[in-house]
């Protein structure tokens, strides 16, 4: 048992070098070799521009859903205008950045992990290093730009629309007041909530980009290593972001307190 | 032009090479013989630096890549170009594409002497013309001959061979052998050949040398090979496993 955890605790830490390496060989590119904007722009359009319609359902239905919710609740309280406000500091402190990073780990983490992992099994990773052209430059650093880029983009898109979507759902599905619901929502969202949103999509920006790189650069040879890769970025990517956000949580709460 | 000094490489727990010494002058082609699994390919790989050696030096040109680290191997990997085992072409990128990569990485911006490398590139290996087709279209045979094409359009002054013929039929196979030899001559470049095919080995080495048990077991010209009389190594020219049916 001791033996097991040990074990585990060993593999652990390794990768967590392994992905330390990779952020600190990341940084040295941007550092010394110049970005290549193609491949960089090529990343924005697969990663911002291809998970439209993700970061679309994912917002409007998760706002949509959750005003309903807390309308069924608290009309039983006589606290239905303040519905507004509770779905908006939600959305925007916690699901608005979470659900829009494990949509994204699952649709642009798997894909950068199978094209990597690929790559790397049939020797196309090995013809860029015999071309003299170095993997981390060509392959990580375009897309974790991309993805660092694109990711508060796409939660700042997503809780948007999760918004629109409350509105529309409070107000003209359950006859919530208009002007309350907006009065109630200018009065308990501020910019914190702005800033803690955007923060955390940089931060699993950040998760899911090295996370899925490594997977890739890492894939092993045969048909099993590289389906493997994806499915492991997805998972790890996707627990990286769910226990981040719990520390985000307090850390970002200290920085930006509610009611300052 | 390359050296090989005491090379040893454990993978995992498993010793691959076990101190190889080998040279191979400017101009010649060096063929590495050996059994599946015996550490040609990785012994070739060492040679531009795509593995670091547990032990041992490799010498470029006078300089000593072992200890270099990747963006030191650049200018070192300019002049060596290597052909995979699987043509490694990048499949996100047509044949032009493919091989224009090398020329636009060292820095040519003029498209038109792009174009022209390339067209000649394709000429040089039998597939003038083209140029637009994607990777997956194209059979073994003619994705190992751009594979060459990208290899050999950044005029290197030594070209790596990984198994040129292995998954080929006889007849693709000594197209690529005589290909070899035609770009040998035509190009006068430094050729290391790794394989276990004996045709390609008869056909296109000025030397060979023999990899066993993770060392150089034989090194020396073609006639020398055939005449031996070496047990280890006339069965493997022969292709005998010693079992029986």
């Amino acid at each position: 048992m001791v033996t097991a955890l040990g074990r585990i605790a060993l593999s652990l830490i390794q990768y967590l070098g392994e992905l330390a390496l990779l952020v600190y060989e990341t940084g040295r590119s941007m550092i010394v070799a110049p970005l290549r904007w193609r491949l960089f722009a090529r990343q924005i359009v697969e990663v911002g521009w291809r998970s439209q319609l993700v970061v679309i359902v994912t917002g409007m239905f998760t706002g949509a859903v959750l005003t309903a919710q807390t309308y069924f609740q608290f009309a039983a309280l006589g606290m239905k205008s303040a519905t507004g406000s509770v779905v908006a500091v939600a959305i925007f402190r916690e699901l608005g950045p979470v659900l829009t990073g494990l949509m994204v780990s699952g649709r642009v983490g798997a894909a950068i992990a199978a094209e990597i992992g690929t790559m790397k099994v049939t020797e196309q990773i090995d013809a860029l290093r015999s071309l003299a052209v170095h993997p981390i430059d060509y392959l990580v650093v375009p897309r974790v730009l991309a993805l660092v880029l694109s990711m508060p983009l796409l939660v700042a898109e997503s809780v948007g629309l999760a918004i629109v979507a409350s509105y529309v759902v409070g107000v003209h599905l359950l006859g919530i007041s208009g002007p309350f619901f907006l009065g109630n929502l200018y009065r308990y969202v501020g910019p914190r909530d702005i800033k803690m949103a955007l923060t955390k999509a940089f931060c699993f920006g950040v998760v899911i980009a090295f996370v899925s790189c490594h997977q890739g650069l890492n894939a092993k040879s045969g048909a099993v290593g590289v389906g493997r890769a994806p499915t492991e970025a997805v998972v790890i990517s996707s627990l990286g972001i769910l226990i981040l956000n719990f520390f985000l949580t307090f850390l970002l709460n200290m920085l930006f307190p509610y009611g300052h | 032009m390359i050296s090989v000094r005491q090379l040893t490489k454990t993978l995992g727990d498993q010793p691959v090479l076990g101190g190889v010494d080998l040279e191979i002058a400017r101009g010649e082609t060096c063929v590495v013989l050996g059994r599946s699994g015996s550490g040609k390919s990785v012994l070739l790989k060492h040679l531009i630096g795509l593995f670091q050696p547990t032990s041992g030096e490799v010498w470029v040109e006078g300089e000593e890549i072992t200890r270099l680290p990747e963006r030191q191997l650049g200018g070192i990997r300019k002049k060596l170009g290597m052909l995979f085992q699987s043509g490694a072409l990048f499949d996100s990128m047509n044949v032009a594409e493919n091989l224009a990569f090398p020329l636009r990485e060292a820095g040519v911006k003029n498209e038109k002497e792009i174009d022209e490398r390339v067209a000649e590139a394709l000429e040089m290996v039998d597939l003038a013309g083209e140029q637009k087709k994607m990777p997956e279209k194209l059979s073994g045979g003619m994705r190992k001959r751009v594979g060459l094409a990208r290899t050999i359009v950044g005029q290197p002054a030594c070209i790596l061979y990984d198994e040129p013929t292995t998954g080929l039929d006889p007849i693709a196979s000594d197209s690529i052998n005589h290909l070899i030899r035609r770009l040998q001559k035509r190009l006068r470049v430094t050729s290391v050949v790794v394989t276990h095919d004996m045709k390609t080995a008869f056909t296109t080495a000025d030397r060979i040398a023999f990899l066993h048990e993770g060392r150089i077991y034989f090194h020396g010209t073609a006639e020398a090979l055939r005449a031996t009389q070496d047990s280890v190594l006339t069965d493997f020219i022969e292709g005998r496993s010693g079992d029986v049916s």
